[in-house]
């Protein structure tokens, strides 16, 4: 099987394509049960039956690990893998599609789920390029083709984006201005990319992690929007949701995954189920449709305004979010008191490593980095580790070339290199589509005013900030392979 | 066999087995490491060879391998303890200048580049590492390749251009050369039945020798775009092919192989104690089927696997060969 994951997981063990039966180290409680074992018969199947001394049998159930007991282990992840396939697919979404109808058939309305799909522009870029469409037409068409499905909602996450945006420049210059008595407020890396957070939590645990920023993914902000926001205007729990996100990446699964995601009271999570661009792809050829012909039909907002046609928009800043874009620009208008309007990107080692630097006369320049991609991570978190990162702020993801580049992504066709279908993706992603600035939205204005009572609430940080967890290595000796 | 390998001196010193023994470029000094976390430096006194320094601390595991720079002025060491030291001797001592940390695993071998600008790495994480040396010292990752499929045991630099050769315990080696913005995986050489423990390029860097867990020896030839041999180059890259293949001499895995760049002669090192050395004999087609003759069998080198063999790049026939016994030997080649 080949790995899906960004190449920053793919070191981290997860290239061992070792399946939880195989060589997973994670212990599993035993139900012992009294008395003594008779035979253990293996079936053709691969199922296992014991026959007791009375000559009764039994199937025996198999010993199961889940995601989360993956994700917590640093044995191996690749289980991972193999698991994630069944809980986070296509045929998931599948599986609740169908549920849904049924009760429906039989009258259950209140069983049925709410089914909330909310789609990101890199995804959106990549179905754009492999069917030769407008990013517009492509949002209206998806649309359209998950509510065919029974989907009742399809959001864009780049709403989301804009409260992770704006989440991101405020903690940045609150870290900056920290910076004198704090010495791990700097540089403050950031923390949208999951294959990046992973990598850091298995490997470089406590060291580096007080320099990530404690703000939400564009991804897990739209779990906070779906699972409280939404699910309140809408009179419900948030378990009555399901929220599939549609991500470029396979990374994102395990994201969606992580414990601090989970909610208790509820027993859900904030994103169900992640599906990648080319397991949209797949479900289009399940369906026997292409993306091209079907109707168009506009995007669903969030918020209850009156808008007739939900705007297509985008933010500045590249493929990959525009983090270290918004950053920049904000940290200059209030530490140096510099507006800033275009920022000159300096390619260094190679394409995915860039610096910015924003001046102003009589302070300290402000220096800024993109580091894409596992060898420019290193450097970077090698310099962190020395105490020699000139940067205040890195834009980090672990694919190169960015987010349009990620794993889950559409492969090209035919003679067409990834590389150009890149560049395609890369193209397609901004054109036509209103760059946004998130600190002039109505809707994000509104939503931190009413829905979180400000910015700096409790309520605000509990649904727009995370934390993350170092994860002990193993030393089990079942885990040293020559 | 019209050649001897004559037992110059045996040195002693370290505590554990001895993994790898390296001349440095001027031939005047060895450097040798192993289980004992040490690294001692050998050189010459009057007429024997005896330990000028000893370093110690910077390793926490088995030190797996060592290479010098091209200059002679760095050292750098392969851990099991998943770092590689730098050392320094500008000053006179040898001074650890930095540690290079990525790998996941133990690193198993380090070799540097012949413009001294580029350093590989390689380990059990199975992937290969392109670390560049910069002007101010520092040592910045340049490319993380991950193309082997299983522990990658051996790095080796091309004598007079950057290409890099990687040999796995995925039975296969790999070329990798800088494409426009990354280092990248140019040709994969497959023909050893098991694990590859060494590979090695010949003087003028056209051919490698490569040796492995089947107990044999391959000689592969480059063939360059629009070779008079009229064989395909896909992608105008050098095709690398198979030209001879060399056994029966050694009769467990040959852990270590080296192509003396003064004489040609090939050198190997076996689990099965003894060491090997061969030389090419002329033969009608000698670009396309090579012949090698075996010269020396030195049975009971040693009186455990011997890990590594190294010729001297200035004293011809002067051959350096280190053991799991703890010890290490040099030998004079001479002819019967």
């Amino acid at each position: 099987m080949a790995s899906h994951f960004s190449g920053a997981l793919q070191l981290t063990d997860l290239d061992d394509f070792i399946t939880p039966s195989q060589e997973c180290i994670k212990p599993v409680k035993i139900e012992r049960k009294p008395g003594k074992v008779g035979k253990i018969r293996i079936e053709d199947d691969g199922s296992y039956t014991e026959i007791d001394q009375t000559g009764s049998e039994t199937r025996l159930e198999k010993a199961k690990i889940t995601l989360n007991d993956c994700l917590a282990c640093s044995g191996c992840i690749t289980s991972a893998e193999s698991v994630l396939i069944t809980q986070q697919s296509q045929d998931e979404l599948y599986r609740i599609l169908d549920e849904n109808r049924q009760h429906a058939q039989a009258g259950n309305q209140g069983m049925m789920k709410e089914i909330v799909v909310s789609i990101s522009p890199q995804a959106r870029a990549s179905l754009a390029a492999a069917f030769k469409l407008s990013i517009v037409a492509t949002a209206h068409k998806l649309t359209a083709f998950f509510k065919r499905l029974g989907v009742h909602h399809v959001f864009d996450t780049n709403l989301a984006r804009s409260f992770s945006l704006i989440e991101t420049c405020h903690e940045f210059v609150r870290r900056y201005q920290a910076s004198e008595v704090d010495k791990t407020s700097l540089p403050m890396l950031t923390s949208a990319c999951p294959g990046w957070i992973c990598y850091a939590e298995k490997t470089h645990g406590s060291y580096i992690l007080p320099y990530i920023s404690s703000t939400k993914s564009p991804q897990q902000v739209m779990g906070s929007l779906v699972k409280h926001y939404f699910a309140q205007r809408l009179g419900k729990t948030p378990d009555a949701i399901y929220h599939v996100s549609v991500m470029p990446c396979f990374d994102k699964k395990l994201e969606a995954s992580r414990t601090d995601f989970f909610s208790d009271i509820y027993q859900t999570r904030d994103v169900d189920c992640v599906i990648t661009s080319a397991e949209v792809e797949k479900m289009l050829e399940k369906e026997g449709t292409s993306l091209s012909s079907v109707e168009d039909h506009p995007l669903d907002t969030i918020t209850p305004d009156n808008q007739s046609e939900k705007l297509v928009y985008s933010h500045a800043g590249g493929g990959s979010g525009g983090y270290l874009e918004h950053a920049a620009k904000f940290a200059a208008s209030i530490l140096l008191q510099t507006q800033v309007d275009s920022l000159s990107y300096k390619v260094l080692r190679n394409q995915d490593f860039q610096e910015v630097t924003v001046s102003a006369e009589g302070k300290p320049p402000l220096k800024f980095a993109l580091a894409y991609g596992f060898r420019n991570i290193q450097n970077i978190v090698q310099r962190v580790k020395r105490g020699k990162c000139t940067y205040q702020f890195v834009e980090i993801m672990a694919c190169p070339s960015g987010c349009n580049n990620g794993g889950g992504q559409i492969r090209p066709d035919g003679d067409e290199t990834q590389k150009e279908r890149y560049q395609t993706v890369e193209n397609v992603y901004n054109r036509e589509v209103e760059v946004v600035d998130p600190f002039h939205q109505q809707e994000v204005e509104s939503l931190y005013r009413d829905w979180l009572g400000g910015r700096d609430t409790d309520k605000a940080r509990e649904m727009l900030r995370t934390q993350y967890h170092e994860i002990e290595k193993s030393t089990s000796a079942l885990n040293i392979k020559w | 066999m019209h050649h001897s390998l004559k037992e110059v001196q045996q040195l002693t010193g370290h505590t554990d087995q001895v993994w790898c023994v390296a001349w440095s470029p001027s031939g005047s000094l060895l450097a040798s490491c192993g289980g004992d976390k040490t690294i001692r430096i050998w050189g010459k006194e009057d007429k024997s060879w005896v330990c000028k320094s000893l370093l110690t601390d910077a390793h926490t595991r088995t030190i797996r391998a060592l290479s010098w720079s091209p200059c002679g002025q760095y050292l750098a060491a392969a851990s099991f303890d998943a770092t590689t030291s730098i050392w320094s001797r500008k000053s006179g001592e040898f001074e650890c200048l930095a540690t290079l940390e990525g790998h996941e695993n133990e690193v198993k071998c380090v070799g540097w580049a012949c413009t001294g600008n580029l350093l590989a790495t390689c380990a059990r994480d199975k992937s290969v590492w392109i670390w560049e040396v910069t002007a101010d010292e520092e040592f910045e990752c340049a490319s993380v390749l991950s193309t082997h499929t299983q522990d990658v045991k051996c790095v080796k630099w091309h004598p007079a251009c950057e290409l890099l050769a990687s040999c796995s315990y995925d039975d296969t080696i790999r070329l990798y050369h800088e494409a426009s913005d990354d280092w990248e995986s140019c040709a994969m050489l497959k023909g050893h039945s098991s694990t590859v423990w060494s590979v090695d390029f010949n003087k003028d860097g056209h051919r490698i020798v490569s040796a492995g867990a089947d107990a044999s020896l391959k000689i592969w030839q480059d063939y360059e775009p629009g070779n008079p041999e009229g064989i395909a180059t896909p992608d105008n890259l050098p095709v690398w092919k198979c030209v001879c293949t060399i056994g029966g001499h050694h009769e467990r895995p040959i852990y270590s192989v080296n192509w003396c760049s003064l004489s040609g002669m090939i050198a190997t090192a076996s689990g099965d104690d003894s060491l090997c050395v061969y030389q090419e004999i002329s033969t009608e087609d000698a670009r396309n089927a090579p012949k090698f003759e075996i010269a020396v069998r030195q049975k009971a080198a040693h009186l455990e696997d011997i890990n590594c063999v190294s010729w001297n790049p200035v004293q011809k026939g002067l051959l350096a060969s280190c053991s799991d016994d703890g010890n290490i030997k040099i030998w004079q080649l001479q002819k019967e």
